[in-house]
């Protein structure tokens, strides 16, 4: 028995299953929302939106920007060659590289941060392949009893399974 | 005290005699190329007497200009390689490595005076001049920059001579193989540095300009003319 | 949508054997210059650079359809992006890895190009920083890496819904691909955040790139090179020809593929206007180039200047600015030649155009330097042209390759736009009023 679930084609019906099962007691975080499509204007598609990793980005921003900075620098001391008159480390031309970098920290953060929460993280295993043709999933995983919970589940319109 | 080399090249004494050309390819190994390729650009000559023609034909003035890398103190070259194969070296020389060179050709098209060669394909000397080359100068191979040294064999051999007495190199005993053929000794060379010498003396002559001097190279070549406006003085 | 992943056409492999062959004579072309020596091509003094590197500049240009185009539909939350972002990031990626070949292929010594990295070795040498080459080894790193993984981010859930759908090898391929997504809530939110924090972050990055590929013309004195407009102007004429070849695109998998139901005249139409505002914007900054440098009568300068105006370049100058500026506005600016095929045709001109713009920014300045005496005209050979050749096989080779493996239209995408129907609803698939309800920004929590 890994958990009982309910598919559903229309979102607001989906919504409405979420509600259920919240009255019937079920903690936020134990219910397991899937859909082959994001739903930003229902209120169970902004569960778990808070996310650190707008900052996460701006701190590996930030680190690259350092570290690039001091490299360099470091790079054009241990075997100072001039050329064209410049200075042995031209901040200008510097400031180019520092720059890509820094955005290259930034993209490569957001995406270690992304797979680390949403691929790495998600221990779930509750699936159906009839999400992608289109139906929501609602369900919960490992309930304490099963069947108190299907007839928050059982709307009219959704099926309710078990897996 | 560093040494700054420098040159002056008096134009009015060049006869256009091009033997500065042959000493050049005979001192540094430079290689030759066929005519055809020769008529698609690929001739290298790290000196070149250009021709400048005056007036119409046939009240014809030719006029000669030995130009060569002028060792420009900002040089254009030098920033634009990523791999610091042309870089100032401490005598305030543009040195090329030819071993770091990876062939962008940036600096080719950064440099004012297109006087630098690419080895288009690996060198080839026609017979017997293949048994003349100079121990002292490496070959380039294929892909790789070149450009006029001021003869840099010869110089790190004065220096090394010079400072195993305990001296300097003294103005004249050095030459590039440009200056030592030229009939006319049109080609002078030595010591910026040094203030008595002739070069240097040559530098401030009211005589002389640089090449293009408005673009801001500072090259380290003085050309030396009679100007109109010198008429009436006496240089 | 899914249809081409799952079946193989004639068509598909008839397209496969022709480009691959031109692409394996480039191969070819190219293995004969590396054996004899950059002498082979038509490089010459005081023409260094020529061919590869108007490829070079090209290509790169090209580069800019995708990820900056849906960068910016994407932050402005423009509903009609939906079946056009994964089309226009596709060119992106493949005129990225194409364009950054060539800067390899010119080299003369290409099996040292390794040098160009930073990395600590026995040389005990690091590029030099200052050089335009070693800001364009960070710039188009930065712009690759992030333009992939821009494209791949978005294509997880399609390749959990081919995974649903296939069976036998393409099940257990595409499942592995899919990285187990299921689909949770909050795989949807991080996706959607990570995917705005990577437009927010690869727009800078894209105009950077083009301005430091001008760079390398504009940081050398050389007379129509040295000059301050060389960022904007490259960056505008790259997103004018990135556009042109986005229309092509579409225009060429709406035919190949049977997707009239999504991409749709509408598109043609925007992104046609968009097409006209860029040549506008492009015959702005090709005005202000040539009138500073005729009004400041510099003999260097006006040397080139005459070369492209009246001289040897003169019959390239006058076709560029018919494709770029005559052409594009006759037919976008009526909207009854707005349409798809007034689009494809206009697009064809400007990439022809743009070509010819790179072409006469590289050639005729070398051609023309300071010196009079080093004058020289350069003539491509056919080592050349056929490795120029190969290059465009190869971008219809990959981009067939892609549509072939990876759904063309983002299929999540279209279902959260409201182009494709869920069960839930009876409405048709590309209505017209749906579509132009969800161009409108519809939903408030998309942004943020």
């Amino acid at each position: 028995m890994k958990g009982i679930y309910g598919l559903y084609a229309d979102p607001g019906l989906a919504q409405q299953a979420v509600n259920n099962l919240r009255a019937a007691g079920v903690a936020d975080a134990d219910i397991t929302v899937l859909s082959s499509e994001p739903f930003e204007h229902l209120e169970f598609g902004h569960r778990d939106a808070k996310t650190a990793m707008p900052w996460i980005a701006t701190a590996a921003g930030a680190i690259g920007l350092v570290l690039t900075y001091y490299l360099l620098g470091a790079s054009q001391r241990s075997w100072p060659l001039i050329t064209s008159g410049m200075p042995i480390v031209p901040l200008w031309t510097n400031l180019i590289i520092i720059f890509e970098m820094t955005m290259l920290s930034a993209i490569i953060a957001t995406v270690i941060t992304l797979i680390v929460t949403a691929f790495i993280g998600d221990r779930g295993k509750l699936y159906d392949p009839e999400i992608s043709d289109g139906y929501i999933l609602v369900g919960v995983e490992n309930p304490v009893d099963a069947s108190k919970l299907e007839p928050a589940l059982a709307i009219d319109g959704g099926r309710v399974k078990r897996a | 005290m560093a040494y700054r080399w420098g040159m002056a090249v008096d134009i009015d004494k060049c006869t256009g005699c091009e033997a500065c050309v042959v000493a050049c390819h005979a001192e540094n190994n430079i290689p030759t190329v066929s005519a055809q390729q020769a008529s698609r650009g690929r001739a290298m000559h790290w000196i070149r007497v250009e021709r400048y023609y005056e007036g119409n034909f046939p009240d014809v003035k030719v006029k000669f200009r030995p130009v060569l890398c002028q060792q420009c103190d900002n040089a254009p070259c030098e920033a634009v390689c990523p791999t610091y194969a042309a870089h100032h070296n401490e005598d305030g020389l543009n040195a090329q490595v030819y071993n770091r060179c990876i062939g962008t050709r940036y600096c080719a098209n950064a440099c004012t005076y297109n006087v630098r060669f690419f080895n288009f394909f690996n060198p080839e000397w026609p017979k017997p001049l293949h048994l003349q080359l100079n121990p002292d100068v490496s070959v380039r191979e294929v892909g790789v920059m070149e450009k006029c040294t001021f003869c840099v064999q010869r110089i790190k051999a004065a220096k090394t001579a010079a400072k195993a007495e305990n001296k300097t190199v003294a103005d004249g005993t050095l030459q590039p193989a440009c200056a030592q053929a030229c009939p006319t000794s049109a080609i002078v060379f030595g010591d910026l540095n040094d203030p008595n010498s002739r070069v240097a003396r040559l530098a401030t002559s009211p005589r002389g300009s640089k090449l293009l001097e408005d673009l801001g190279a500072e090259p380290k070549i003085t050309y030396l003319a009679k100007q109109p406006w010198h008429e009436q003085d006496s240089y | 949508m899914i249809r081409p992943v799952m079946n193989t056409t004639v068509w598909f492999w008839a397209i496969m054997l022709a480009a691959g062959t031109v692409v394996a004579c480039g191969a070819g072309a190219w293995a004969y210059q590396l054996w004899y020596g950059i002498g082979v091509s038509g490089k010459r003094w005081p023409s260094f650079w020529a061919l590869y590197l108007t490829n070079f500049v090209f290509w790169i240009g090209i580069s800019h359809a995708g990820t900056l185009i849906s960068a910016i539909l994407r932050l402005v939350n423009a509903g009609w992006r939906r079946p056009v972002t994964r089309v226009a990031e596709v060119i992106t990626v493949f005129a990225l890895m194409i364009g950054a070949m060539f800067p390899i292929i010119h080299l003369g010594r290409p099996w040292l190009a390794f040098w160009l990295f930073p990395y600590p070795s026995d040389r005990e040498i690091w590029p030099n920083f200052r050089s335009p080459l070693a800001w364009d080894f960070f710039a188009i790193n930065t712009y690759l890496t992030g333009s992939v993984l821009f494209l791949l981010l978005p294509m997880i859930p399609d390749f959990a819904l081919i995974r649903d759908k296939a069976t036998g090898w393409r099940k257990k391929v595409y499942g592995s691909l899919a990285l187990g997504w299921r689909g949770t809530t909050k795989q949807w939110n991080r996706l959607e955040s990570a995917m705005q924090i990577m437009a927010i972050a690869i727009l800078p990055v894209a105009v950077s790139v083009h301005t430091i590929v001008s760079f390398d013309f504009s940081m050398a004195n050389v007379p129509m090179w040295h000059s301050t407009i060389f960022g904007p102007y490259f960056v505008a004429g790259a997103i004018f020809s990135g556009i042109a070849a986005l229309i092509i695109a579409m225009a060429a998998l709406r035919k190949a593929l049977h997707l009239e139901q999504y991409l749709l005249p509408l598109h043609f139409e925007n992104l046609g206007k968009l097409l006209l505002l860029m040549s506008i914007l492009w015959g702005y900054f090709v005005f202000n180039e040539r009138l500073t440098v005729w009004y400041g009568n510099e003999h260097h300068e006006m040397a080139v200047f005459w070369a492209t105006q009246r001289g040897e370049y003169a019959p390239f100058y006058w076709t560029m600015v018919i494709c770029n500026f005559v052409l594009p506005i006759a037919l976008l600016s009526n909207p009854y030649t707005r349409n798809i095929i007034g689009c494809v045709v206009a697009s064809l001109g400007v990439v022809v155009g743009m070509w010819l713009e790179r072409f006469l920014i590289v050639v005729p300045s070398l051609s023309y330097k300071a010196l009079p005496y080093s004058w020289g005209t350069y003539t491509p050979t056919p080592v050349e042209l056929m490795i120029m050749a190969a290059t465009f096989a190869a971008m219809i080779l990959l981009y067939a390759l892609f549509a072939k493996l990876v759904p063309i239209i983002a299929i999540w995408e279209m279902k959260a736009g409201d182009f494709v129907q869920a069960p839930r609803s009876g409405v048709g698939a590309g209505d017209p009023h749906r579509i132009a309800a969800a161009a409108e920004p519809s939903s408030p929590g998309a942004a943020s």
